[in-house]
């Protein structure tokens, strides 16, 4: 019996296994590279998906669909805990200034061009204004995914990445409007039905307010039950449970899935601090493998087939317009709302990214003008997200690492992962010997403020730990200050590291075995230095709060 | 918590080495005896370690071998005598040793340790008590001695 494998009808665990197993591998191959760890999944959504090997089909596409939809409303709920009130009342000016400059800027630069090109091509006024105003709207939008998945993986915090956080949450928004008045516009125009231009903005009035008001309210809900609970688990699972439902309920509602989870997250980040900071720390540990598929599903849903050198030039004009456009709109709003350097300088180099909205907002077009003007939308669009998606992430990368806010947005823990027994130990720490005297001890004792101090034999190697405790208690024998020695008052070893040791490790040991000091020894045994508990928080906590301020300066540069 | 606690009359002895390593035999075989220490072995090793790093002689006639050892459950104080004294003990101020006191104790008794040390130089510092010490004749007596009776 022979069995045939049909990987046109491979199963939807296996296809899941595959995707996030090789996606996982390709990002980290990417990361190894120094190229976004997104453009992988992305890379591999292609080779996979329509444009490649077509594994991945429109029929698989459809039925992971709900799974890119709960992507995108985690990813709306991560950005709008980010999004600070203080923040958007310290830079509320540069926001909307920036915000309307660049996707305005970028709106007219795509209208001018693609109506000047399709004139060309189609020599019709009318077909080309609507392509022009249809597209011009498009590319004000940017996509939030891409972008923001690079600022996490490289962990930055800054003036930059405050400003990309809000732009790219807002700017859907301007987008939205600008196709609703292109759409009615483009309607008149061409003869099609494109609605009143009048209904089109109340049902986009509609659809933000609904959202936004859908998105409070299940934050409001999640937060109430969530104050009462301690368990981990308890309050991961009601999270998922909530941006689940939220997302659900957007989704039968027709209204916008990131602006729902965005304001709820915004919700619980602003006015529920106390217990958010968790909430999003939990979420955050479960979305990796939700991001992987969602981008490697973007990837596999890009079908650049059928592509023609008409819209191929039009996708190149189109890419060349909307990048000069927000590269001059987010310079002139810099400059206007007299934005940190770094911000008018690196900004233009974040924006280029698009993807989910654009794509949506182009198969709108699609089905509402049939024909010419359609076709080129989608086809356009589909295209040149291609090339973003590849070029984009890179470029935010380049811009953050430029600006100096890579590596500012860490958490202990992630300064924990990063470190090494090296990093902790305190080199500088005397070496007591073990026929030291009381009185000699005393004095070392006298000159530090450590706590803790390793006890050797001649050879340096570790022989015990002299604890102030232990030296607290010989006053009950002072008068034996010259004859009792380190070695009858030190405690034994029960765990050593290497300067080479993972500070993780090092840290569980602290957690787990509530000793208060590690000494450090090298393969010999010999003495290094000592990790003191204590120095070790205090190290952590100045280290962060270094990076905190370094991040802060550049804010006022 | 007083001396006395710890002083029990067939830990205390007259000694018969004349040397120091003998005489610290002698007092293990005590400990060895009482089957308070399973790891004998080890014991005497640590014992033998800390008179290395330095001499447990404290001056005047008196020599304090003592160490923490796992597996003690209870100190164990031994006090062992020498007339005719023991000449090579290298205490600090050169002087044989007559008075030999033995202290172990467990890792943990940390306090207790420091508190036996200091009372056993306290009270054995002392010329006159030394005297009366050296002059009994058996191990009974030092006890009795040491408990105050």
């Amino acid at each position: 019996m022979t069995m045939e494998i049909n990987i046109h009808s491979i199963n939807i665990i296996l296809l899941l296994g595959v995707v996030l197993f090789g996606g996982t591998l390709t990002g980290r191959l990417f990361q190894k590279w120094k190229i976004p760890q997104v453009v992988g999944y992305i890379g591999l959504g292609v080779i996979l998906g329509q444009t490649g090997l077509n594994i991945i089909n429109s029929e698989i596409i459809g039925n992971l669909r709900p799974f890119s939809t709960f992507a995108l409303g985690l990813i709306g709920f991560m950005i709008g805990g980010e999004l600070k009130i203080q923040t958007i009342r310290k830079f509320g000016k540069q926001f909307i200034s920036i915000l309307l400059f660049e996707s305005l800027s970028a709106f007219f630069v795509v209208f001018i061009l693609i109506t000047a090109t399709a004139y060309f091509f189609f020599k019709d006024m009318r077909i080309a204004i609507s392509l022009g105003l249809l597209m011009g709207a498009i590319s004000s939008a940017t996509a939030p995914a891409a972008t923001t998945d690079v600022l996490w993986e490289n962990k930055t915090r800054g003036p930059l990445t405050t400003m990309i956080l809000g732009i790219v949450a807002m700017d859907d928004a301007v987008s939205l409007l600008l196709f609703a008045v292109a759409t009615s516009v483009a309607g008149i125009l061409s003869g099609q039905d494109g609605g009143s231009l009048l209904a089109s903005l109340g049902g986009l009035a509609w659809e933000i307010g609904l959202s936004v008001a859908l998105g409070v309210g299940l934050g409001f809900l999640l937060y109430i039950i969530i104050r009462g609970f301690v368990d981990e688990d308890k309050i991961l699972a009601f999270s998922i449970g909530a941006i689940l439902l939220l997302i659900g309920l957007a989704q039968s509602l027709a209204v916008d899935v990131i602006l729902a989870t965005m304001a709820m997250g915004f919700f619980i980040s602003n006015f529920a601090p106390r217990r958010s900071k968790e909430t999003f720390h939990l979420v955050e540990k479960f979305t990796p493998p939700v991001y992987v598929l969602f981008f490697v599903m973007v990837g596999a849903t890009l079908n650049v087939k059928g592509l023609t050198v008409v819209t191929v030039t039009m996708a190149g004009i189109y890419l060349v317009g909307r990048m000069g456009g927000k590269t001059v709109g987010s310079i002139l709003g810099s400059l206007m709302s007299k934005a940190p350097k770094t911000v008018r300088k690196y900004l233009p180099l974040c924006l280029f990214s698009q993807a989910g909205v654009a794509i949506g907002l182009s198969i709108v077009a699609g089905q509402t003008f049939p024909g010419v003007i359609g076709d080129t939308i989608v086809l356009v669009v589909t295209a040149t997200t291609f090339v973003v998606q590849i070029i984009g992430p890179a470029s935010v990368k380049f811009a953050v690492s430029k600006a100096g806010e890579v590596g500012l947005n860490i958490t202990e823990q992630d300064l924990i992962r990063q470190s090494k027994g090296s990093d902790l130990a305190d080199r500088d720490i005397p070496v007591i010997r073990e026929g030291d005297n009381l009185r000699s001890i005393l004095n070392i004792f006298a000159q530090r403020d450590n706590l803790y101090y390793p006890v050797a034999d001649k050879e340096n190697r570790l022989m015990g730990i002299l604890s102030i405790e232990k030296l607290k208690d010989t006053f009950i024998a002072s008068d034996l200050s010259d004859y009792l020695l380190a070695h009858d008052i030190m405690d034994k070893v029960t765990y050593t590291s290497h300067m080479d040791t993972e500070a993780a490790d090092i840290y569980s040991i602290f957690q787990k075995s509530h000793v208060a000091s590690i000494p450090v020894v090298d393969k010999g045994g010999k003495v290094e230095g000592m990790i003191e508990y204590r120095r070790m928080q205090q190290h952590l906590s100045r280290r962060l709060s270094e990076l905190k301020e370094k991040a802060r300066r550049m804010e006022e540069e | 918590m007083k001396l006395e606690d710890w002083i029990k009359k067939d830990q205390c002895m007259l000694l018969k080495s004349s040397t120091k390593t003998e005489a610290i035999l002698e007092m293990l075989d005590i400990v060895a005896a009482t089957g308070s220490i399973s790891d004998m072995e080890n014991l005497k090793k640590e014992i033998f370690y800390r008179e290395q790093i330095m001499s447990t002689g404290l001056g005047q006639g008196l020599a304090v071998p003592h160490v923490r050892f796992e597996g003690t459950a209870e100190p164990i104080v031994l006090i062992g005598t020498r007339k005719e004294s023991i000449t090579d003990y290298e205490s600090l101020d050169d002087a044989p040793v007559m008075i030999v006191v033995m202290i172990i104790v467990g890792p943990e008794q940390h306090r207790e340790y420091l508190r036996i040390l200091s009372l056993v130089a306290h009270k054995l510092k002392n010329k006159a008590f030394q005297e009366e010490l050296l002059n009994c004749e058996t191990g009974e007596q030092i006890a009795r001695l040491m408990a105050g009776e």
